[in-house]
């Protein structure tokens, strides 16, 4: 259960899909108890890099880790052990709430009694309550996307990799699901999570910029402050830089290697 | 492999049929309305039956009985000296006929020609009929009276056959197999290709993929769940042929659900091998006339085989349903074993085969390839 070392490894990991890098060189390091935010435009190879971590797409070069063990060689020994949330809302539209759970449940190997508890738990937390006998293509797409999320959290996984969670939802509801995320960082659980919403870096523990598959800038919103107002020769508090700016900035400064490689 | 696994994938697509009503109607409606529907002769012109010829009389008369047949398409004649048992040489060497010329036929033919028909003493000639296809019986029954009547000038010569399978078999009684596995192939094949289209679309797939679950588990899913709903159509088609058509049933019925869930499972196969080809739903739904027009116009369902067209024929035996309507023909009609007609039963058994192992193979791969 306690493993040394981090939750996700990259090293040198790259992806070509034909002449196309989706995800090229890029090396990182996430530790357990993290909250990490990879956040840049789409096509920015986000997804990719998610896909490679959880063993669904087969890395052209470089190792991708996850929970200690190499991905996918490894997936077998880590599956019982982290979550998986698709950027498609992954659930079987023509099921209803409660069977959705039910059947990840039981493919995780869960108890039918324990499902049952756990979609309580879930639906309560994820406020579907009245939802569970309704069938998910009747749900509204904000209340799909939780019960997705409740799908990968039903087996209780140490580790959680959301690709895009929030995507498409109103700001109150993206509010709501930080303060899940963060309620779950809380009791101990790690987050890889994925977004283009520039300012939903800010409530992360640590944030990875991408852009063209590569790894720009890595850090606490803070020090990407810090680092953004350096190079850009801003010094007051009060035109501190906002994380839109942040990423601006960060990227202009990353064009000329970037163009480098291609 | 966790037996409880393949159960989660049985009864959530169990599940996904039982919400989705329209398609749980036309499910249990379509083997009906099929066996309804089709429930009417349908004939081609029938060539190349293979049939067994023994003349034991060797007189002109019997010599030109021979040529008329070997003249007429419909017939693939060979000639043979002497068959001891013909019944048993139809089940054994794939014949549909032994026509026998017995001893003196010509001389009692001549006779009776002389004096009238007032004497009893008759040229007869024996007919063994394999009756499991009507179609073709009743073609080999004008066949050989032509034969008889271009004799010109002789009295009428008497036709005596015996059926193979003891009562004479109607067209209804084995077109009921041919509907069993139509049916079958149609929703196995179909249902299975577009629900694993959809588990890409909506990225349930993915889910799949990271969760314990084995591909051999997540098909075995499927199959159990296919091999249910095909064991319930075939008790709706036997229903409804018992029922409205009085149908005759020699075989065990036992040995049919055997057989019609063992081609379910092919099809659920074939299903998720197409799968591949379709990245969205109406992709998938071009491929459904891919499965039903073979079905329905050569593989003998509907006219025999050997009513095709000559050059066309070798596409049937790339038809899953060929081998299934020999199988199930043989096992309903004629009330053999699944082994004793061998290449149906090989047929269905290669083809449950070759689509499981390779469905698997495609899944690994769809399972990588996105975005």
């Amino acid at each position: 259960m306690a493993d040394r070392g981090p939750a996700f490894v990259a090293q040198s990991l790259t992806k070509r899909f034909g002449a196309l890098r989706a995800v090229d060189g890029l090396s990182f390091a996430i530790e357990l108890g993290e909250i990490y935010g990879l956040v840049g435009p789409s096509g920015a190879g986000k997804t990719t890099l998610i896909r490679m971590l959880c063993g669904l797409t087969e890395p052209t070069d470089g190792t991708a880790r996850l929970l200690g063990a190499p991905m996918p060689a490894g997936r077998r020994t880590v599956e019982h052990r982290f979550g998986y949330m698709p950027q498609e809302r992954a659930v079987y539209r023509d099921l209803t709430v409660a069977e959705n759970l039910l059947f990840f449940g039981r493919i995780y190997g869960m108890s039918r009694s324990r499902i049952r508890e756990r979609t309580r738990q879930l639906l309560d937390l994820m406020r579907l309550e009245g939802h569970a006998d309704q069938r998910a293509d009747r749900l509204s797409g904000g209340e799909k996307q939780r019960l997705s999320l409740a799908c990968a959290l039903l087996h209780e996984p140490d580790a959680l990799l959301l690709d895009e969670p929030t995507i498409g939802l109103d700001p109150a509801l993206r509010r709501e699901f930080w303060d899940h995320f963060h309620e779950l960082n809380e009791r101990g659980r790690t987050i890889l999570l994925s977004t283009h919403y520039l300012h939903e870096a800010e409530w992360c523990g640590r944030v990875g910029l991408m852009q063209r598959g590569r790894l720009i800038a890595e850090g606490t919103p803070d020090a990407l402050r810090r680092d953004a107002a350096r190079r850009s020769g801003r010094i007051g508090p009060e035109d501190a830089p906002d994380m839109e700016d942040v990423f601006l900035i960060l990227t202009a400064a990353a064009v000329p290697s970037a163009g480098g490689v291609g | 492999m966790k037996g409880y696994r393949i159960l989660a994938v049985t009864e959530r697509v169990l599940r996904q049929l039982w919400h989705d009503r329209r398609v749980l109607v036309f499910m249990l409606l379509l083997p009906a309305v099929a066996m309804l529907l089709f429930g009417y002769s349908f004939s081609g012109d029938i060539t190349d039956v293979r049939v067994a010829f023994v003349d034991e009389d060797r007189t002109d008369l019997t010599e030109s009985i021979l040529e008329s047949l070997q003249e007429d398409d419909v017939f693939d004649v060979t000639v043979l000296e002497h068959v001891e048992d013909p019944e048993r040489f139809l089940l054994d060497e794939g014949y549909q006929a032994v026509i026998r010329i017995p001893e003196k036929f010509t001389s009692l033919y001549y006779a009776h020609f002389a004096m009238g028909v007032a004497t009893s003493a008759q040229g007869t000639i024996d007919l063994t009929l394999d009756e499991s296809d009507p179609q073709i019986a009743t073609t080999i029954r004008m066949g050989l009276a032509d034969a008889a009547m271009d004799l010109g000038e002789g009295g009428p010569v008497e036709i005596e056959t015996r059926e193979l399978y003891g009562v004479e078999v109607r067209f209804i009684d084995s077109f009921a197999p041919a509907i069993m596995g139509l049916v079958v192939a149609l929703i196995s094949t179909v249902l299975t290709l577009l629900s694993i289209v959809r588990e890409k679309v909506d990225g349930t797939f993915s889910r799949v993929w990271v969760s314990p679950a084995r591909r051999a588990e997540f098909i075995l899913g499927y199959v159990l769940a296919f091999g249910l709903i095909a064991w319930v159509q075939s008790l709706v088609v036997l229903a409804v042929g018992i029922g409205v058509f009085d149908i005759v049933i020699n075989g065990s019925i036992l040995w049919a659900f055997t057989c019609v869930i063992l081609f379910a499972v092919g099809s659920v196969g074939l299903g998720t091998l197409m799968s591949a080809l379709a990245q969205t739903e109406s992709q998938a739904i071009v491929f459904f006339p891919l499965v039903i027009l073979p079905s329905v116009l050569l593989s003998g369902m509907m006219w025999p085989i050997q009513a095709i067209p000559r050059l066309l024929r070798p596409l049937s035996y790339l038809v899953p349903l060929t081998y299934s309507n020999r199988l199930l023909r043989a096992v309903m009609v004629k009330g053999l074993a699944p082994w004793e007609e061998p290449l149906g039963f090989a047929g269905v058994l290669v083809f449950v085969v070759l689509t499981i192992l390779l469905a698997s193979v495609v899944l690994r791969q769809s399972a990588g390839e996105r975005e």
